[in-house]
């Protein structure tokens, strides 16, 4: 892959001989370069300046993280290559703002210009850039501990796989470990395919986060080169607006856009550790994913068909033999057959009742009717109330009646149970203890209805919870 | 809880409503079934309120039993929407996310509701 990015320059053998070689170069040339951030042409630039590539390379400094970003960045602005600015750009890759990336590496140069022959050659087609930007990054971000040819070696195939499949891919860049926050940050642009917008963006968040993160603990210099990195970036950023503006879809992605993104790719991403997290922390932030528009109307519009998807899938859950459909139209069709045909059902049911109450036992009825509502009632209420509330209505209906109903009652009490049983997980969401307690009071009465000692036998039912109807 | 709530109106309906035509008396007993529903669900739900205030104007609950007859087989997202707020009581105020919300609840409700006839129905007949 390396060669076929380095045909097109005709750099590969130098660029093989910067890989394999840190040499220091010159420091000097390098300090001038990285005092300017901007890398949209340098990069390119450096394509054609193998002498300024081993200067480069030489550097291996964390700098030259970020001027692999930048570079990256700027791999698609192919057009401006001669630009003199970008030489001053690309003196900044190397040494300047260790910084801005403690993790980049001497590798990073090689890297770079991997990922710029990459970047020429995705350039073309737009998605490269992408992979580019994620190149920089997560090249930057590998931990200087790398430092070993191999890893450098390793890196480069694997930022060069990760250019090759840009065009094909956007910005699927896997496998590249990240071990630093930002690498969270980027593996995530770099692993979800994104629009070149959004990898520039998280880029530049990133390269911003960065210099915030770093400015601490860095050097002066290394803040103003990362500031004028994210100049750069930004700048670059409008290039690559300008040139992958077929490509992206939102073209009203400003900086206050990218910072949300990137503030978005941080907390989304396919990262492994952030798959976990991956949706939304909150309703205040919404994480863009890649390949996805990140205009602030778009998000919204995200959440909400997010949310819309997943009450579908609870419904789906509720509506029988729905499992396996899929698409809202035919969703929604069930969904309307079936509250259809539950109101349905209530009417037919009333109907049929209307039809069955003369034959009701109006005993039987009233009495499981006050027993419910005195159990549901008396769920708070001492076992005395509920002996005052039930007497009476055993008393007041017709004894023989009352008699006559307790054997039937069982049985509609049992069944009722059950229906409460059954219904207690539908209305779980409802007074589970009054559920709990309507239970007990209903065996109570029952047991009161079966002995007619109802005293001893109302305290013996109130103090055995119903253990059976534990929700 | 909606057991209680309706086996008390199904035994006031029978008390009170004893010769009363069959239809009058279905369609006070399916009054009943949906009140119960409503004071169950209380006023969590939207759909409940909206039932409540219907039952509470003395409004006659209509329901739109029937598939329309213009039910056109070309049912666009927007049409279902619509069929659907009709259905949900207090549909036609809600956004899509929160009609789905809301027929989601109305149908665990229903179920239970239906569920708890077909006992009584059981019951009564066995």
């Amino acid at each position: 892959m390396e060669a076929k990015e380095n045909n097109q320059f005709g750099l590969e053998e130098s660029h093989g001989d910067h890989i394999s070689s840190h040499s220091p170069g010159a420091a000097g040339f390098v300090t001038p370069l990285t005092s300017s951030p901007i890398l949209s042409a340098s990069m390119l630039e450096a394509f054609f300046t193998p002498g300024l590539w081993n200067h480069r390379t030489s550097s291996c400094t964390m700098s030259f993280g970020e001027s692999n970003i930048q570079t990256s960045t700027s791999g698609i602005n192919c057009v401006p290559i001669g630009k003199p600015v970008a030489m001053s750009n690309r003196g900044m890759l190397p040494s300047p703002p260790p910084g801005e990336f403690p993790h980049s590496l001497p590798h990073f140069p090689v890297d770079s210009g991997f990922i710029e022959r990459a970047a020429k050659l995705s350039c073309f087609g737009g998605g490269s850039f992408r992979g580019i930007s994620h190149l920089g990054p997560s090249q930057s971000m590998t931990p200087p501990s790398d430092a070993s040819k191999d890893a450098i070696g390793a890196r480069v195939q694997k930022a060069e796989l990760n250019v090759v499949s840009l065009p094909v891919e956007h910005g699927t860049i896997k496998g590249i470990t990240m071990n630093n926050k930002r690498d969270r940050s980027i593996s995530h642009v770099g692993t979800s395919n994104n629009k070149s917008r959004e990898g520039n963006f998280c880029e530049d968040g990133q390269e911003r986060h960065t210099g915030s993160a770093d400015a601490a603990g860095n050097s002066s210099s290394s803040d103003l080169g990362a500031n004028k990195r994210r100049k750069a970036t930004e700048e670059m950023e409008k290039e690559k607006d300008q040139v992958l503006r077929g490509l992206q879809s939102s073209t009203e992605t400003t900086k206050d856009n990218t910072e949300t993104k990137c503030k978005s790719y941080k907390h989304s991403g396919k990262n492994a550790k952030d798959n976990s997290e991956a949706a939304k922390e909150g309703y205040v932030h919404v994480r863009a994913q890649r390949g996805q528009a990140t205009n602030s109307h778009s998000l919204a519009e995200r959440v909400r068909r997010e949310k819309i998807s997943e009450r579908m899938k609870y419904l789906q859950e509720l509506v029988p033999g729905c499992s396996k459909v899929t698409g809202k139209a035919v969703m929604l069709d069930e969904i309307i057959n079936y509250v259809q045909s539950l109101q349905r059902q209530v009417e037919f049911l009333s109907m049929k009742l209307a039809a069955v109450n003369p034959q009701l036992d109006f005993s039987i009825e009233g009495l499981l009717a006050k027993n419910l509502l005195h159990s549901h009632g008396g769920s708070s209420s001492a076992a005395g109330f509920s002996q005052e509330m039930i007497y009476p209505q055993v008393y007041s209906s017709q004894q023989g009646l009352a008699h006559a109903g307790i054997s039937s009652m069982l049985n509609p009490s049992d069944a009722f149970r059950r229906t409460l049983n059954t219904e207690i997980p539908m209305t779980s969401g409802y007074k589970e203890t009054s559920l709990q307690m309507h239970n007990s009071w209903n065996e109570q009465l029952v047991m009161q209805m079966a002995y007619g000692a109802n005293p001893p036998l109302n305290s013996q039912v109130i103090n055995r919870k119903p253990d059976g109807f534990t929700i | 809880m909606m057991a209680c709530h309706f086996l008390r109106a199904l035994f006031r309906i029978q008390q009170t409503s004893t010769s009363s035509s069959s239809s009058g008396r279905s369609r006070r007993i399916r009054r009943a079934a949906y009140a119960s529903m409503a004071y169950s669900a209380g006023t969590r739900r939207a759909w409940s309120r909206a039932l409540l205030r219907k039952l509470r104007s003395r409004a006659r609950l209509r329901f739109p039993r029937r598939l329309s007859r213009a039910a056109t087989p070309q049912r666009r997202d927007m049409d279902q929407a619509q069929v659907l707020r009709k259905l949900v009581p207090g549909g036609p105020s809600m956004d899509d996310c929160k009609l789905l919300e809301e027929t989601a609840d109305y149908i665990r409700c229903l179920t239970t509701q239906v569920r708890l006839m077909q006992t009584v129905m059981d019951s009564i007949s066995s």
